[in-house]
């Protein structure tokens, strides 16, 4: 005896025209939504507030919501207080120097100021690098030990890890530091090089 | 959602926790003293010095932080190299935790120092591992001077200080003023004396009022460590031959204080230290150097004698053989001779041979000259009938001793009294400054005389520089025409003229000592006064040959650095004691007072003013003495002609602390940000600029979660709060208040905030 199988199929179903679209549309607006929420993100993450000192010469674009300081030792510092203990800083310095330095001179006189203040104080590394406006400048990795100044409460202290970016600029050294945990260092590079690309002195 | 929308929706709902929380804190008893922050305040001063690479100590001492910036007021024995502590490093502990040992923190500089009066001010400069420290970014608990002069006998004090060398907490010793020492170098209230038992490691401490100001520093000398006699204590083998024993290095740390040196000559070294001004003498020569100690040049007291008053010029009214029952004044007097700031000396007072605690005075370094009269007594303070034997001890060994009784009525014999010095006017009268007379040919004196018979043998003997120059005839008697009782004048006289110097007038009568005084002559005469300094004046210059040429000038620009003075001078004798002093604003700054080492007569007396940051604007004033008595004033304007006001200069005000915790996990949350916003600023304000100038403090919680306040808070003012942390949500609160109702007294507020995971 034979047996024969009969498969009852549900013959395929043709997608309208309108179906198809709104399929298709449905993808877009998800893409979109996607796009625009990252686009948002960064917005608000990468927002920038401008800084102009004209007696200085310098405006820059500093992230929105880190705190100003033009109180100390620098023409300008902004940190970010919503950071849990080292709070990342960018900072900007402008030495005067005579017209036989270098750059070279420059480092060193940091590194010696930098190693008698502080016996934490390493050089990773130096390096000559290009500002985004064509400007040659030098880097310099560093780290250093950072503690709370309250002797009264109990602080870890902190690696931190310092990038400065020096360039000579009329009869000036300008000095652009970031500073970081040196756990988060990476992480929070993008924001520096932000500031970077947008300064201008 | 970004943080400005955040803040805005949590400031509505947190707006009020901090109230909340500040009405929730536990009210305490109203008291003037703030425990804890004397407690922090506190510190133990170890005086080292490397040997080998080991770091040995020298010398141990409390000391209290007097500024938020790091300036520690302390005793100048245990801080300056020397023989009894060789070391050069200061090492400052602090009480971290109440009750337990202090912990070794910072590294310290002499700033300011009187090595007579052994005060010292220094200043925190480094880590304890050497790492350079900002001093604008220290904010230490500190407390303030108060006015010593108010002090009152049997006030209530409390003395704090470390008793041990550094394995003991702070002590408070509680106790009342038992009387006041009176000195030359600093009048009646040269030193406060006090019933508290302080330790000799106590020294250079606080000693507090009921209104918790500093009014006193404990204050005793250490004589040579002898581990034989227990004054000191081995704690290292500091010459590495593997025992702890006698011939290592010994801490100074035996004896017991029974006085405070008051507050009032803190404020001098206070000033000078937060001024950052240093003098110097670029062409004279003004600094005393001790010649080293030989059998000729020991220190040494002598001619020990009493009166129950001092005048103004610090000499004996008279001299007393016995003082009248309810006496409550009197003043031993002696002549010294090769002192140094480094003498240690001590009185022993033995009333009816039983030690008499109330009128001795433990062992201090030396606050005066090198030679001269000086005086040690009280006033004030009765002295219970009885017989007295005074004993003068110099580096703990006993000198010359005196006895006096008191008891009975008033001395009805003849006696001389009350001395004074000038010259004489057209009609006989003493006129002058009364101790310091003008150069010439002739010197007079006038004294009181009472109770005198007529054919009593008296005796008028007149030194120079310590060599009889003329005395009365011997077998001088007492003229009838005198009378008993009136004033007398006499005169020395030198026909080639009295040369400048020190002189002194001793009379007797019936052979003992009745009064003796001493007097300076100095100068060109001027009337009746003498004219010693002229052509006081300022200048600003690049080099200081520069200055000598430079036109005068009394108004400078801010931020001159240096400044010049300059003066003339006239006829001043070698040794003859003279005392500059400097004030900025009517504050003295800068007080010397020291021996003329240079020429007689000369120009251009040269001081330099420098500053690193250049001298703060004010009007600057220089005085020069001579006995007491002003001979010279000058006054120049920096800027605005008015010293900046500090806004950080007041301990007065609330600490804020706390711990912030995870409102789930309920665990501390550490490196949480939290600012304070000046009362000028809302939350609002500040979170449009996010500017720190808006900020009146900020502090940053530690692995626990705590968090303190680095400023003191102020009553009835308004303050903003925020309080940052990654992956929380932020508090805010505008209208944080502390007002007398909520919090009466002067404790440490201490809340619990809790922060909302994201």
């Amino acid at each position: 005896m034979s047996t024969t199988i009969i498969e009852v199929r549900e013959a395929p179903v043709e997608l309208t025209l309108r179906q198809r679209w709104s399929h298709y549309f449905a993808i877009i607006y998800a893409i979109l939504a996607v796009i625009i929420g990252i686009n948002l993100r960064d917005t608000a993450l990468y927002a920038t507030v401008p800084y102009s000192n004209p007696q200085v010469g310098i405006t820059a674009f500093y992230p929105n919501h880190w705190l100003i300081d033009n109180s100390g030792n620098y023409v300008f510092r902004v940190r970010d207080m919503s950071q849990t203990g080292f709070k990342t800083a960018m900072q900007v310095n402008i030495i005067p120097i005579n017209q036989d330095m270098t750059t070279r001179n420059i480092l060193e006189t940091l590194i010696l100021n930098r190693s008698q203040t502080d016996s934490t104080f390493r050089v990773l590394s130096q390096e000559p690098i290009q500002l985004s406006d064509g400007t040659e400048a030098t880097q310099m990795r560093s780290t250093f030990v950072a503690s709370d100044e309250d002797p009264f409460l109990e602080s870890i202290p902190t690696v931190v890890e310092r990038l400065d970016v020096i360039a000579v600029q009329g009869g000036q050294a300008i000095i652009i530091s970031f500073l970081s945990d040196a756990q988060t260092f990476e992480s929070n590079y993008p924001r520096f090089e932000q500031f970077l690309n947008d300064i201008d002195f | 959602m970004t943080l400005t929308s955040k803040l805005r929706l949590c400031s509505g709902a947190i707006i009020t926790l901090f109230a909340l929380l500040l009405i929730g804190s536990p009210i305490q008893a109203q008291t003037g003293l703030d425990v804890e922050r004397v407690q922090r305040a506190t510190v133990l001063v170890m005086q080292t010095r490397i040997v080998g690479n080991t770091p040995i100590i020298t010398c141990v001492g409390s000391g209290t932080i007097v500024s938020r910036d790091g300036l520690i007021l302390t005793n100048a024995h245990n801080t300056l190299p020397g023989a009894n502590c060789p070391g050069d490093t200061l090492i400052i502990s602090l009480n971290i935790r109440p009750g337990e040992p202090p912990v070794a923190r910072y590294q310290a500089d002499v700033v300011q120092a009187d090595p007579g009066l052994d005060l010292a001010l220094i200043r925190i400069t480094r880590q304890v591992d050497g790492r350079l420290i900002d001093r604008t970014a220290l904010a230490l608990p500190f407390v303030e001077l108060g006015d010593s002069e108010s002090v009152n006998l049997d006030d209530t004090i409390t003395v704090v200080g470390y008793p041990g060398i550094g394995n003991d907490p702070i002590v408070f010793e509680r106790g009342t003023v038992s009387g006041f020492a009176a000195e030359p170098s600093g009048g009646d209230k040269s030193w406060i004396k006090t019933s508290a038992s302080i330790a000799a490691t106590m020294s250079g401490g606080g000693a507090y009022n009921q209104n918790g100001l500093l009014i006193g520093i404990p204050t005793t000398a250490p004589l040579t460590p002898n581990p034989t006699t227990g004054n000191c204590i081995s704690v290292q083998d500091s010459n590495a031959d593997g025992l702890i024993n006698t011939n290592d290095v010994c801490i100074p740390s035996g004896g017991f204080i029974n006085l405070l040196r008051p507050s009032a000559f803190v404020q001098p070294l206070l000033q000078a230290a937060r001024l950052d001004i240093t003098i110097s003498f670029p062409l004279q020569s003004v600094a005393t150097t001790s010649a080293p100690v030989t059998a000729a040049n020991r220190p040494r007291f002598r001619y020990l004698g009493f009166s129950p008053s001092v005048n103004a010029a610090g000499m004996p009214t008279t001299i007393i053989r016995s003082l009248p029952t309810g006496s409550d004044s009197l003043y031993l007097f002696f002549d010294y001779e090769n002192m140094t700031p480094e003498t240690v000396y001590e009185l022993r007072v033995n009333t009816n041979g039983i030690p008499n605690p109330n009128f001795s005075v433990s062992p201090v370094r030396w606050s005066g000259g090198q030679r001269g009269l000086w005086y040690v007594g009280s006033s004030g303070q009765p002295f219970p009938n009885g017989t007295y034997e005074f004993t003068l001890f110099i580096d703990g060994i006993a000198g010359d001793s005196a006895r006096l009784v008191v008891g009975g009525g008033p001395d009805e014999g003849p006696a001389f009294s009350d001395i004074v010095f000038g010259l004489l006017d057209s009609s006989g009268n003493v006129t002058g400054t009364g101790y310091v007379l003008p150069t010439g040919t002739t010197a007079s004196a006038r004294f009181l005389y009472r109770n005198m018979n007529a054919g009593t043998p008296w005796a008028a003997i007149w030194y120079y520089e310590g060599q009889e120059v003329q005395r009365t005839d011997d077998g001088t008697v007492w003229a009838e025409s005198d009378g008993a009782n009136g004033t007398k004048t006499i005169s020395v006289q030198s026909v080639t003229g009295l040369l400048p110097g020190s002189y002194r007038l001793e009379l007797y009568v019936e052979g003992r000592l009745a009064a003796v005084s001493d007097f300076t002559l100095a100068g060109g005469q001027d009337g009746s006064f003498a004219r010693i300094f002229s052509d006081t004046h300022f200048t600003t210059a690049s080099s200081i040959q520069e200055a000598l040429s430079a036109a005068p000038i009394t108004s400078f620009s801010a931020g001159t650095s240096p400044i010049f003075a300059m003066f003339d001078w006239q006829l001043i004798g070698s040794g003859t004691l003279w005392r500059i002093d400097w004030s900025v604003d009517n504050q003295v700054f800068f007080s010397q007072t020291q021996p003329w080492s240079g020429a007689p007569t000369g120009s251009n007396f040269l001081m330099q003013l420098a500053s690193p940051s250049g001298l703060p604007d004010g009007t600057y004033r220089l005085d020069l003495f001579i006995g007491q008595i002003q001979f010279d004033t000058a006054q120049f304007r920096v800027g605005i002609g008015q010293l900046p006001i500090d806004r950080f200069s007041s301990a007065e005000g609330i600490i804020l602390r706390g711990r912030v915790i995870n409102s789930v996990s309920r665990e501390g949350v550490p490196g949480v940000s939290v600012l304070l916003i000046s009362e000028d600023y809302s939350v609002s304000d500040f979170t449009q600029d996010w500017n720190q100038n808006q900020l009146f403090a900020t502090a940053t919680t530690d692995r626990n979660g705590r968090f303190e306040i680095n400023l003191p808070l102020q009553r009835d003012v308004q303050y903003s709060v925020v309080l940052l942390a990654e992956g929380y949500l932020p508090i805010t609160a505008d209208g944080v208040e502390i007002t007398d109702e909520i919090h009466p007294d002067n404790s440490p507020i201490d809340i619990t905030l809790e922060l909302t995971p994201e």
